[in-house]
């Protein structure tokens, strides 16, 4: 089966001449279809750069990136992305805000409205519809946001570090909404992190990125069934695939760069 | 402000004396501007009469508050056209400010042909162009409006740029993976982030407004309380000319009150409701 996501040797270099920075050197990698796949590494590797590229949003300076069977240039509607911050507009109630893509793709409001509120009852915002933002806590607006980003029924769904500016309490929470949610809803999902249990506990399969040169060095299934919960966080064999993926980071900070592939 | 800040410690420790103690605060800084005013008033009133010192150098507030009364009708036919060319420069302002910060915000050729020289034209002491004013458009109403319009919407073209380029480069990224168009983005994102920008560039610019037009009628007017000032200190007739300038403080506050009246009806709806 062709994967929804192939990155072939993908380069990303910021600025000309003595400035030069490369943000990704060489990154390949695929993702079937409904697969929840999370990209680990360590802070400045370029997982978000990466992430950019595959989300139409920044030009890529070598390699190809295919989504759902066409090249990416630019950003689509079948791909929903979640940012680091909400990014909420703050005159805007939490139901405005969550309709707003499809008020900017001209599509029929009233059409996505039952959506839009099971999307809101699934992440246990019912009572928080006609809110603002800033009557919500951050845990509830980046709820609001993952909610936004699903409204128009994206194939691929894009995280880049949605839960890293939470507590470490909410984001407990939030990663089981999310699990919650992905068993709803089944998206191809590349969710970039770099706490590794977060990525250990959400996806099927973590791939590891490294640092100079940044590309992955290091991928791992994770075997855990679905639904998951609280408990499989306890259990040896989680522990034991969180030490692997630590000493794996460690050798990539360390620049050796044991090479995966 | 007064009253939230009164209002927390009344949540947490209600005892009488800590709401006492927070009321008077509250009043106190009501009180103690109008108080400091008053004394002010009350020595001038002191010194210019017990000093003598002649009233056209320095009449005593009694005086001033005289003509204030007995030359009312006059005082009040040469504050209408006053008010109303300040009101119609302000009025005119507005829209042309903020339509040139949109054009210049939409439109990077139009950004860079025009900021660096609207900054240049920040720099220059723009009271020194009204005379030319004249020259241009004549002794009427038309070449104290310009002028006035000329020196007013600068502040709001400036406040209304640097509002429609507040918004975070996240929410633009989130802008593009949308794929918003440019004038969706500044009709639906930008614009709404800039009311409390927008305000305050109406703040300064309603001042400038109103110095505008008196500055004006300085130079070449038959009416309005510029005029009369003139006039008034021509013939040492200070205490008229006293007169004039309070009432247009009145014209001013009113006019700055309104503004700040629109803003807190504006940011009611942009926040909260």
């Amino acid at each position: 089966m062709q994967p929804e996501i192939h990155c072939d040797r993908v380069r990303k270099v910021f600025g000309k001449g003595r400035a030069v920075f490369e943000a990704v050197s060489c990154a390949t990698f695929a993702i079937k279809k409904g697969e929840f796949v999370c990209l680990l590494g360590p802070s400045g590797c370029g997982k978000s750069t990466l992430l950019m590229m595959i989300a139409g949003l920044e030009p890529v300076t070598a390699g190809r990136i295919v989504a759902g069977g066409l090249p990416m240039s630019e950003p689509r509607a079948d791909i929903g992305i979640v940012f680091q911050d909400p990014t909420l507009l703050p005159w805007k109630t939490t139901l405005q805000n969550v309709l707003f893509p499809i008020e900017m793709m001209r599509r029929d409001r009233a059409a996505y409205l039952g959506r839009a509120m099971d999307l809101l009852r699934l992440v246990h915002l019912d009572d928080a519809v006609h809110k603002r933002p800033r009557e919500l806590s951050g845990g509830m607006r980046q709820r609001v946001s993952l909610c936004r980003a699903l409204i128009g029924d994206p194939a691929i769904l894009l995280m880049d570090e949605p839960f890293s500016a939470l507590d470490a309490i909410t984001r407990d929470d939030m990663n089981f909404v999310l699990l919650e949610l992905w068993d709803r809803y089944r998206k191809t999902v590349l969710f970039v992190t770099h706490s590794i249990r977060e990525a250990v506990l959400l996806s099927d399969r973590v791939l590891v990125m490294g640092s100079r040169p940044s590309q992955i060095i290091f991928e791992i299934t994770v075997p855990f069934t679905r639904p998951r919960d609280a408990a499989i966080g306890e259990s040896a064999q989680f522990n034991e695939l969180c030490a692997l993926l630590r000493s794996q980071i460690e050798l990539a900070r360390a620049g050796t760069g044991a090479a995966g592939h | 402000m007064v009253e939230e800040r009164a209002s927390a410690p009344l949540a947490s420790a209600s005892s009488p004396p800590a709401l006492r103690a927070s009321l008077w605060a509250g009043q106190l800084a009501v009180v103690l501007p109008v108080a400091t005013a008053l004394v002010f008033l009350l020595a001038w009133q002191a010194i210019a009469v017990t000093a003598g010192i002649p009233p056209a150098i320095l009449p005593p507030p009694s005086m001033v508050l005289d003509q204030l009364v007995g030359n009312f009708p006059l005082i009040l036919k040469h504050t209408i056209p006053t008010t109303y060319e300040t009101l119609l420069a302000f009025g005119i302002s507005i829209p042309l400010g903020i339509a040139l910060a949109a054009l210049m915000v939409y439109s990077t050729l139009a950004y860079q042909a025009l900021y660096p020289n609207i900054i240049f034209f920040q720099l220059i002491p723009k009271i020194a162009l009204a005379p030319l004013f004249i020259v241009w458009l004549g002794i009427g109403s038309p070449s104290r409006v310009t002028f006035s319009i000329f020196i007013s919407f600068f502040p709001i073209l400036v406040a209304t740029a640097a509002g429609l380029q507040s918004v975070e480069t996240t929410m633009l990224r989130l802008c593009r993976s949308l794929r918003m168009s440019q004038w969706q983005v500044l009709i639906r994102v930008r614009f709404p982030t800039s009311p409390p920008f927008i305000f305050s560039g109406m703040k300064v610019a309603v001042t400038l407004a109103i110095i505008g037009i008196v500055v004006g009628e300085f130079i070449a007017s038959q009416q309005g309380l510029g005029y009369l000032i003139l006039f008034a200190s021509s013939r040492q007739q200070t205490d008229l000319a006293l007169a004039c300038i309070a009432v247009l403080c009145v014209v001013g506050l009113a006019l700055y009150g309104c503004v700040v009246l629109c803003e807190n009806v504006v940011m009611r709806w942009y926040d909260v409701r």
